[in-house]
């Protein structure tokens, strides 16, 4: 997941409202006068000047397959909070916005946003969570982690933060946020501390540090080592997309399409997956299975408990 | 192929200075390598400790992410290969990865022993590596530690660089050894180069020059001794010149022989007196040369015990058969490794002198028969007159007579004395030895004296004597000596003087001291009293004076009877003569 951090509803307007960049004519349109129109990309991120960077590129690329859709160049647009991106997009200045499942989500469920394609991202489409102790913790099941407290990892991460809290909430659990690991909790809340690293969060549940923790599934095995046989899985969260394109609804159609088009066949050519590579390791795009409605309904259920998290 | 002076000197001392260098440079690379591995060790424990030291917070908090970042920084570093956190239990938290695969491997048991009770470093060397294990503690609580696995092979690239650095610092010094090689060896060779010139210079006749001394060192010992050399030869070249000139300048005859008489060298009076080349003498033999004298079987034969001989009469054999008489004196010269001794042999050509011996026996044969058998008839006739055979003579008369008898009477003594001296010289003088008591020899002279002694106021003091002492010798020849000896002592003394006579022992030996209190001998002519017609300068005694051969005759007869005769005198005091005789027993 790329370094982009939603904290709080404060809109950090990076040089005014945002920052924006718009690329010179492309290259490759040299042979033809490039046609005017512009593809504005946004994303959101407390660093922009690096995020411009991560997104510059690929923005660049795909723009200029589309001059065929009147799309002659790329703009990218940071903003620091999913609340002006939401605000950017419903202005018309960000067309494109891709992010994880639970931005997207808020965001299309707040804004002028359409989710049209899923990314993959290190080779998988989804990904889940999963809430583990140590065997002799005495924490059984998911209730018994009432009055102690347990690790997630970075607070805008998805798989270590958003989802399983979410999960642990939508189970009825009140989690409370603390600093300190030895802080004393209420036997009604579930206390919790960012680890802010999944390796933290695995060695601090083996040397007890805290009773629990959660970390993407995809990692739990490789980091409990050998180890795995003192630890136990409390929950395992359902999958959810690992990314998500959403384009902005006002979007001419055939802009859209073009964009779709152009997205799905990235991962075809070897010059397209090297944009692809340097786009934070994505392995390309396709399109939701069960359709963006159901695909992301789960997600969207389990919005409201981490509304603030999201920084709303 | 085969070095001279130079070159293995040049080889030796550039093989000492490489030699030299090589085990500096040996030594060198050994302390740099010491140092450098030195260094690596520190640089490696240093920072293994500035990483656990650094890692103190994260493992306390168990913040691995931080733990990576630092581990993985570590891993940055030069010559590290792999670096670890580890927990209390030993159990790797990060190797400084992302995907980080060792995580929860335990470290192993000895290290982790250690993190339990020490935070000391543990150093552990296999290979060329190092391992560094840092424990952490903190408030006396284990918390884990940092272990890096450290190269030590950086040190074979600076292994090549130093090897690089020896290798220059070695040709150097090869070069710097045959430079020095080459310069010592110039100053050594120099002086020898400036002598072996000088020798050659020397054996080639030219004149040696005179050899800088340049230091005081053994070539300026050697030059001060070639110095020294050549001037010894110089010494040495002019004496043989100045001895060959004298050599060959003496008119005797010069002889060298072989310790088997092969003659050696000769002079040119050899040449001159014989006839024959130097060079056809040269490796004769001198029996070839000499006549053996008599009752010899060769020259070299008649040596007596110590080599040498005096006065041997041969002859020297000439060309075509001539003998020439020659004296030869002949000395052994031993050389100085002290065997076979070289022979001397000085021949002098005595044809001349036996031709005046010839004369002289001729005159005396001639004074014998024609002037003693007249003077013998002379002295008789007028011995007749004055006996007054033909009458009395008349006072006149009788001192006519008178004095013609004294004078004849001189002169038969006088030819008796010539002709005794002349036997004596010829060695034809006769002697019959017997034992006679020396006492009566001496009272038979005086008796035989006391005449004459009387016509001049003179008379004899017996003083003392040796009774009994025998003496071998010929009694007349031995009268005739104390006589002459009485004789002159009479002649040398003032009128109303005695004459002092005593015989006693000197040594082995009888004496007969005879003194008198004339004038004494002058010190000019004492050298002249055994010469004959050797006579004083005393005007006043010139009327008493012999024939001047009686001493001499004295001297000669005394000498073949095996004694000696001798004088003290002093001058107006008076002479005393001495005849010794070995006493028989």
């Amino acid at each position: 997941m790329h370094a982009r951090l939603v904290l709080g509803l404060a809109l950090v307007v990076f040089a005014g409202c945002g920052q924006s960049s718009e690329s010179p004519p492309a290259a490759v349109a040299t042979a033809t006068p490039a046609p005017s129109g512009v593809l504005a990309f946004g994303s959101v991120s407390l660093n922009p000047a690096r995020e411009h960077g991560v997104v510059r590129p690929f923005a660049d690329f795909v723009a200029s397959k589309l001059h065929g859709a009147g799309i002659g160049r790329a703009r990218v647009v940071v903003v620091s909070s999913l609340s002006q991106m939401v605000e950017e997009v419903r202005e018309g200045t960000v067309d494109v916005f891709i992010d994880s499942p639970f931005p997207a989500a808020f965001v299309w469920k707040h804004g002028e946003v359409q989710p049209l394609l899923r990314r993959w991202k290190r080779g998988a489409d989804t990904y889940r969570s999963v809430v583990f102790t140590r065997r002799d913790s005495g924490v059984d099941m998911l209730e018994d982690l009432s009055g102690r407290i347990m690790a997630f990892g970075e607070p805008f991460s998805t798989s270590g933060f958003l989802m399983p809290k979410a999960a642990l909430a939508s189970a009825g659990l009140r989690l409370v946020n603390y600093e300190d690991p030895a802080a004393s909790i209420p036997p009604d809340r579930v206390g919790y501390v960012f680890s802010n690293d999944a390796e933290n969060t695995m060695f601090w549940v083996i040397k007890r540090k805290v009773v629990a923790g959660a970390v993407n599934a995809d990692y739990f095995e490789a980091l409990a080592g050998d180890r795995l046989s003192e630890l136990r899985i409390l929950h395992t969260t359902e999958a959810v997309p690992r990314n998500v394109v959403c384009v902005r609804r006002s979007l001419e159609a055939e802009v859209v399409r073009a964009i779709e088009k152009a997205l799905l066949e990235m991962h075809l050519s070897d010059e397209s997956q090297a944009a692809l590579q340097n786009f934070e390791e994505t392995t390309r795009f396709d399109r939701f299975p069960r359709g963006a409605e159901a695909d992301l309904g789960h997600i969207v259920a389990l919005l409201p408990h981490v509304q603030e998290d999201l920084g709303q | 192929m085969r070095l001279g002076l130079r070159g293995r000197f040049v080889a030796f001392v550039s093989a000492i200075v490489i030699a030299f260098g090589v085990v500096l440079s040996a030594l060198s690379v050994r302390a740099q390598n010491e140092r450098l591995r030195h260094e690596l060790e520190d640089r490696g424990k240093l920072l293994t400790s500035v990483i656990a030291a650094n890692s103190t917070d994260a493992l306390a908090m168990l913040e691995v992410r931080e733990l990576r970042r630092m581990i993985a920084e570590a891993r940055d570093q030069e010559n590290v290969l792999d670096a670890v956190a580890f927990d209390e239990e030993g159990r790797v938290l990060t190797d400084g990865t992302v995907v980080n695969p060792r995580r929860h491997d335990l470290i192993p048991e000895a290290a982790l022993r250690h993190v339990a009770g020490s935070e000391a470093l543990l150093v552990e060397f296999a290979g060329d590596a190092m391992t560094v294990t840092k424990p952490v503690h903190l408030g006396g609580r284990v918390l884990g530690g940092v272990r890096l696995h450290y190269s030590l092979a950086g040190l074979a690239e600076d292994q090549a660089s130093l090897a690089r650095r020896t290798a220059m610092v070695g040709a150097i010094f090869a070069l710097l050894g045959v430079l020095a090689a080459a310069l010592l060896t110039e100053a050594v060779t120099r002086p020898l180069k400036e002598v072996i010139r000088a020798t050659r210079a020397l054996s080639e006749g030219e004149p040696a020059p005179r050899l800088q001394v340049r230091t005081s060192d053994e070539v300026g010992e050697l030059a001060e001794a070639f110095n020294e050399m050549t001037r010894k030869l110089r010494d040495t070249t002019v004496s043989r010149d100045y001895l060959d000139r004298v050599l060959e300048t003496m008119g005797e005859c010069l002889v060298v022989t072989g310790p088997e008489g092969t003659i050696t060298r000769v002079n040119s009076a050899v040449c001159r007196l014989s006839g024959v080349d130097e060079d056809e003498l040269l490796g004769q033999n001198c029996r070839d040369l000499f006549r053996a004298p008599k009752g010899h079987l060769s020259l070299l034969d008649a040596l007596g015990p110590d080599g040498s001989a005096r006065g041997l009469e041969t002859e020297l054999l000439a060309r075509g058969g001539e003998a020439v008489p020659v004296m030869v004196s002949v000395g052994a010269m031993t050389p100085s490794t002290g065997s076979g001794s070289s022979y001397v042999i000085v021949a002098a050509d005595i044809s001349e002198r036996l031709r005046h011996e010839q004369q002289k026996d001729e005159f005396v044969t001639m004074v014998h028969h024609e002037v003693r058998a007249p003077l013998t008839a002379v002295r008789g006739a007028v011995g007749l007159l004055e006996g007054g055979v033909a009458g009395d003579l008349d006072d006149r008369g009788r001192e006519l007579v008178e004095i013609a008898l004294r004078n004849s009477e001189r002169m038969e003594r006088l030819v008796n004395d010539i002709l005794a001296s002349r036997k004596l010289d010829s060695g034809r003088m006769e002697f019959h030895l017997e034992e006679v008591e020396l006492m009566s020899l001496v009272e038979q002279a005086i008796d035989g004296t006391t005449a004459y002694a009387a016509d001049h106021g003179v008379a004899f003091d017996l003083e003392e004597g040796v009774p009994g002492a025998m003496v071998r010798v010929d009694p007349d020849r031995m009268i005739q000596v104390l006589t002459n000896v009485l004789s002159n002592a009479v002649r040398f003394s003032a009128e109303g003087d005695a004459v002092a006579v005593r015989a006693d022992r000197n040594g082995g030996k009888l004496r007969v001291a005879v003194s008198d209190n004339g004038p004494g001998i002058a010190e000019e002519f004492r050298d002249h009293v055994f010469e004959a017609f050797a006579r004083g300068e005393h005007e006043a005694w010139r009327h008493r004076s012999g024939t001047g051969l009686g001493m001499s005759i004295s001297k000669g007869i005394i000498e073949e009877l095996g004694g000696s005769i001798t004088f003290e005198t002093v001058v107006d005091a008076g002479t005393t003569f001495f005849v010794e005789i070995p006493e028989s027993t």
